[in-house]
């Protein structure tokens, strides 16, 4: 049997197994090049506001960490928070005088989207007072304590190779905590569940005014078109060429971005960022055309792939915190699975297409921390490679990827 | 129809994947205790004998210094400090037993070290040295700064420590506790330490021989290969990175601490007696026993020659590494080339021929 034959037969095979799904009303919206969009000669695209919510996000994360600063107050890191005093009034927490003058914040972004949490503002809310808890005892217990050898049930500093880790008394980093949970919270959150739905794309007449090419007051975009660029922005708001974000991709945030470039530079799932970023081209392109059918399919891409990373992300930093278990030396393994433990927690604001749930209820994802954290009476110190496994596999069953392609 | 299509199908792709892989060996009767009892008598203990008398000479030399500060004493002191420091390579990779409990290789040579936080936790005199956030203000890297790097001239750097106590404190705070270090780590392996070491001869992920063998290959890879070359040459960062060289203060003896270190490596490969003479059961002879071809050649053939390119490439470094990546850093560059090839020799065909598996994740560096 010659290779070549063999070939000819397989690909003859591919061309009988695609030829039956052709039909012709395929939409003939074509999508830029780049994430470019004009009207009368002027850019149509604007996201403004996720850019200076990451770019907040970025400053807490610096005031969080340890390492780099001269350990600001809980007072401080929650104003950052809030961009707001603790009585409501205007804070200035920020080292750039932009943000400071912004009256955007971080907070009032988290776990907000239209169709998880309009109607569950008592989640949110704990959602919040989850991140102000752990931002609160990054200053009051991990700070304070800084200066001493982290022990089972001890907070305090610990080696990972020539790193020095922080963590409180289960083993945990809050501020990996925080930065990683708000890719849940904030950016998925935001993009996927309120301006990638049709609930806030379709809002009142916005389908008339898009198809009759009415503007907002005073801007150059129509209201739909500028709720599909604000889910843009969550992701690549940051980018060095916002209109060619894949360029850079992964290197232009500590959030979404980063992590999308990570699993991007797996073999496992190399050209998911283009996914990403084509449905996005066409999507809006689609906007523009009228075509809401094709819209509302290029969001579902969106929505499955940005759940992807963060699920492939959960696994991952379980499996390499697995790996680096080593009751001699738990740095490593402890600030792996801080990260994993925050994109655990991000989960539950991931989107399962065609339907108006997560991947994970917020039940389902305490359930993993649970796990997590539960197999002993010191948090991580205690966590088994089979309780790893257990939540890694819980995982990727609900996805088209395994926990080995998660893990390399 | 469609069975026959499955069939051909798989066939095309076992016949895609059969070629190139390195042939393993199961019947494997290698004796890992011979090469176990190598390592550890021939190689590790003498190592360690070796660095423990040179890191006393060092605290002697100190000694005699903070007692006397003179320009002298400090020309003695320095040799004392390189030769230990040299000493110390030769070790470095053994990262097993005590040595890992202790965390030793973190206490002894993290570098660049933080210059500000030594003045700072000298002048305070209250530190606590066990902290791994002061492993960048202790070891060989921080008798760089206190002995090259403290002021401009010799003359300046004796006026220092004869007129700052704390300064001198500290000196010898940090050098006894290199000594220290040095003692325990030698009394476990000639105390218990070694037996533990030989009997746990078997095959398993905890066994002597997997974990020694991922000792090795992380050292090769994350502090030979990276540490010396690869980071201030820019590698894994958008700027090179010329201050991060080892022993940056000494600045020209750079190139010795690598050399001393690559050939460490190339004689525990190669399972050459710490003393010169000999040389006994080895990686090498662990693949020759197998007879692991990778790609028509002997695979641990394959791996000396490729030593020998990255000594070749290494050969035409200035002795100063700072002065190698600010002139020409794409010298740095080749050596490093030439040290990532037995990466991928040694850690995936070796691994793979030995049957271990690595037990290390590349972190992604956040």
């Amino acid at each position: 049997m010659k290779k070549s034959f063999l070939y000819l037969f397989f690909a003859a095979f591919l061309f009988t197994a695609c030829s039956d799904d052709d039909e012709n009303n395929i939409p003939s919206v074509e999508a830029p090049t780049t994430y470019t969009f004009v009207r009368d000669g002027n850019s149509t695209v604007s996201f403004s506001g996720q850019t200076t919510r990451i770019e907040m996000g970025h400053e807490l994360l610096g005031a969080l960490s340890v390492n780099d600063t001269d350990n600001a107050s809980a007072e401080l890191l929650l104003e950052m928070f809030r961009n707001e005093t603790a009585d409501g009034g205007d804070a200035n927490p920020y080292s750039s005088a932009d943000l400071n003058a912004s009256t955007k914040s971080i907070k009032s972004k988290t776990a907000a989207s239209k169709d998880f949490f309009s109607a569950n503002t008592s989640e949110a809310s704990q959602v919040k007072a989850d991140f102000e808890a752990w931002i609160n005892a990054q200053a009051e217990d991990v700070f304070v304590n800084k200066d001493r050898a982290a022990e089972a049930g001890v907070s305090g500093q610990i080696a990972d190779g020539s790193s020095v880790r922080y963590v409180n008394a289960q083993g945990l980093e809050y501020n990996q905590l925080v930065g990683k949970s708000l890719i849940g919270a904030l950016m998925a959150d935001q993009a996927l569940n309120n301006y990638l739905s049709i609930a806030v794309l379709d809002e009142a007449d916005n389908r008339t005014l898009n198809n009759n090419g009415t503007v907002a007051d005073g801007k150059n975009y129509t209201t739909m078109e500028h709720k599909w660029d604000e889910a843009y922005g969550y992701l690549y708001g940051t980018s060095a060429n916002p209109a060619d974000p894949n360029a850079t991709i992964g290197d232009d945030d500590s959030f979404l971005n980063k992590y999308i470039g990570r699993v991007e530079s797996d073999d496992d799932f190399a050209g998911i960022a283009a996914n990403i970023f084509n449905a996005f081209k066409l999507g809006r392109a689609a906007i523009v055309a009228g075509e809401y059918d094709l819209r509302d399919a290029q969001a579902s891409i969106i929505r499955e792939e940005v759940s992807k990373v963060i699920a492939i992300r959960a696994v991952h930093y379980l499996q390499s915190g697995k790996a680096a278990l080593n009751p001699n030396d738990m740095g490593p393994a402890f600030h792996d699975l801080s990260e994993g433990y925050g994109f655990i927690y991000s989960l539950r604001f991931t989107r399962m297409p065609g339907t108006d749930a997560p991947y994970f209820t917020r039940t389902e994802v305490d359930g993993f921390l649970e796990d997590l954290m539960g197999d002993g009476e010191n948090g991580l110190w205690d966590v088994t490679p089979e309780t790893l496994d257990e939540i890694s596999e819980a995982i990727a069953a609900k996805f088209n990827f395994t926990v080995a392609q998660a893990a390399s | 129809m469609k069975k026959i299509l499955s069939v051909l199908l798989l066939s095309l792709i076992a016949w895609a994947c059969t070629e190139d892989e390195t042939q393993i060996n199961d019947n494997d009767s290698f004796d890992r205790a011979a090469m176990l009892t190598n390592w550890a008598d021939n190689i590790i203990i003498p190592g360690y004998v070796n660095y423990n008398s040179k890191v006393n000479v060092l605290a002697e030399a100190k000694s005699t210094f903070t007692s006397n500060p003179t320009v002298e004493n400090l020309t003695t002191l320095r040799v004392a400090w390189l030769d230990a420091y040299i000493s110390w390579q030769k070790v470095s990779m053994f990262d097993i037993g005590k040595a890992e409990t202790l965390g030793l290789r973190g206490y002894t040579n993290i570098y660049p070290t933080n210059d500000e936080e030594i003045e700072q936790l000298a002048s305070s005199g209250t530190y606590d040295l066990e902290l791994p956030s002061t492993r960048d203000a202790q070891g060989f890297p921080a008798l760089d700064y206190l002995l090259n790097g403290t002021a401009t001239t010799d003359a300046e750097i004796v006026a220092r420590f004869t007129t700052e106590e704390s300064l001198s404190i500290y000196l010898s705070d940090i050098t006894d506790r290199l000594k220290n270090h040095a003692a325990l780590v030698l009394d476990d392996w000639q105390n218990g330490y070694r037996d533990t070491f030989v009997s746990n001869d078997g095959s398993s992920a905890t066994s002597s021989v997997n974990k020694l063998i991922n000792d090795y290959m992380f050292y090769y890879e994350k502090h030979l290969r990276a540490g010396k070359i690869g980071i201030p040459a820019g590698v894994f960062s958008n700027t090179t990175l010329s201050t991060n060289v080892e022993a940056f203060y000494k600045q020209d003896a750079s190139k010795t601490l690598f050399d001393a270190a690559l050939q460490a490596s190339v004689d525990f490969f190669n399972g050459k007696h710490f003393d010169g003479n000999g040389q006994g059961e080895s990686l090498k002879s662990y693949l020759d026993f197998l007879n692991t071809i990778t790609g028509g050649e002997q695979l641990s053939a394959l791996i000396n020659n490729q030593f020998d390119q990255a000594k070749q490439a290494a050969s035409t470094l200035d002795e100063n590494f700072y002065q190698q990546v600010e002139s020409n850093n794409e010298a740095m560059l080749l050596t490093y080339d030439e040290l990532q090839k037995n990466v991928v020799l040694m850690k995936v065909d070796m691994f793979q021929a030995l049957n271990v598996k690595v037990d290390f994740v590349d972190a992604d560096g956040d």
